[in-house]
């Protein structure tokens, strides 16, 4: 008992420990948006309150940028919406590793499955399934005791935390952060140093190519939809370059 | 918008975020993911994180921008440099931050 609740924290900390890093691209995400909902007359309270209902960075500047803008609410949730659709992909991702758990851990991972905790949870699980394969496993159920959710779980909860402290942060001295800091450019090289951790193999190469090339040509699209159009043309060439590659060896 | 308004406003995009996450999960909780979709899935990080990266460096408000004397570009090119070669978040942004601010002093 006592040996498992002790593996239970070892995993949540290195799922802590993992995600910890990402912060620093996190931080200026969370103050931006707290700056811009201010500046579009939000009131700080519901800041706070936004960033624990949403909890969705991108969506929460979008709305913010187009509360500034005057939108109509409508048009506001269906941007915000659209922008947050890829989480359906991120959803059916986990699906598969977190369905042996009790439904209570199944409705509080995916309040934490935003950009930066699933990037870091699936790398895990994917690392562990090519650990067993190479081992010659066939990929059945894996050893028991599975705890990689409170891996999971220590990732989402520290970006979780840093999320609402960061909004806390902005409200308190966003106004004093001056713009040549350039304190935004930390939120694409986040996601730079995690895409770079994630295409080690050459059909994860030609997905994300495709997906970035995706992202400039659709950009011009309506409602956000050109992020969802990218990211599916990524997909669809990662699936065919590997089935090509499996078919000619 | 009222504040009122604006609280219905953000819980529901609160409610469709949250539905999204849990959609895929709640679909398939009793059944595996049929073998196509399975296989689709290994490239939705990759794929979701390289148009993330590309609109942020390269679009605003929906417009492609791209200018060869832009500092942050080249900045990020130092940055998947040392991201590719140490695989450390906490170098990359730190040295990609460093490189956007000295490429803004020689630019």
């Amino acid at each position: 008992m006592t040996q498992t609740t002790s593996s239970k924290w070892l995993e949540f900390l290195a799922g802590c420990r993992d995600e910890a890093p990402l912060q620093l691209g996190v931080v200026p995400f969370g103050m931006l948006y707290s700056i811009g909902a201010l500046a579009a007359g939000m009131p700080a309270w519901l800041v706070q309150l936004s960033s624990a209902l949403v909890f969705a960075g991108s969506a929460q500047l979008a709305i913010a940028q187009m509360l500034a803008a005057s939108a109509g609410a409508l048009p506001i949730a269906l941007t915000a919406g659209l922008l947050n659709l890829r989480h359906v992909l991120y959803s059916a991702s986990v699906a598969d590793y977190v369905r042996h758990l009790p439904r209570r851990w199944r409705l509080l991972l995916a309040y934490l499955l935003t950009d930066e905790a699933y990037a870091v949870a699936i790398l895990r699980y994917q690392r562990d399934d090519a650990a067993r394969a190479a081992a010659g496993d066939d990929g059945g159920p894996p050893p028991r005791p599975n705890l990689r959710h409170w891996y999971f779980f220590g990732c989402g909860f520290t970006l979780w935390a840093c999320w609402q402290l960061s909004t806390a942060a902005g409200l308190l001295f966003g106004a004093r952060i001056p713009l040549e800091w350039d304190i935004d450019f930390a939120v694409p090289l986040t996601f730079l140093a995690l895409l770079t951790l994630l295409i080690r193999e050459s059909a994860s190469q030609a997905a994300a190519l495709a997906a970035a090339i995706g992202a400039l040509l659709f950009a011009g699209l309506p409602h956000n939809l050109g992020l969802v159009a990218a990211i599916l043309l990524g997909l669809v060439v990662g699936f065919t370059s590997a089935k090509g590659r499996r078919a000619t060896p | 918008m009222s504040t009122a308004r604006l609280i219905l406003l953000l819980a529901a995009v609160g409610a469709i975020t949250y539905l999204f996450r849990y959609s895929m999960i709640g679909i398939f909780a009793n059944r595996n993911l049929p073998v196509w979709l399975r296989d689709l899935c290994r490239y939705i990080a990759p794929a979701s994180f390289a148009a993330l990266t590309a609109s942020a460096l390269f679009v605003q408000g929906g417009q492609v921008v791209a200018a060869l004397d832009a500092p942050k570009p080249w900045a990020a090119l130092v940055a998947v440099m040392v991201a590719w070669r140490t695989g450390n978040v906490f170098a990359t942004i730190g040295v990609g931050m460093a490189s956007l601010y000295l490429l803004k002093l020689v630019l």
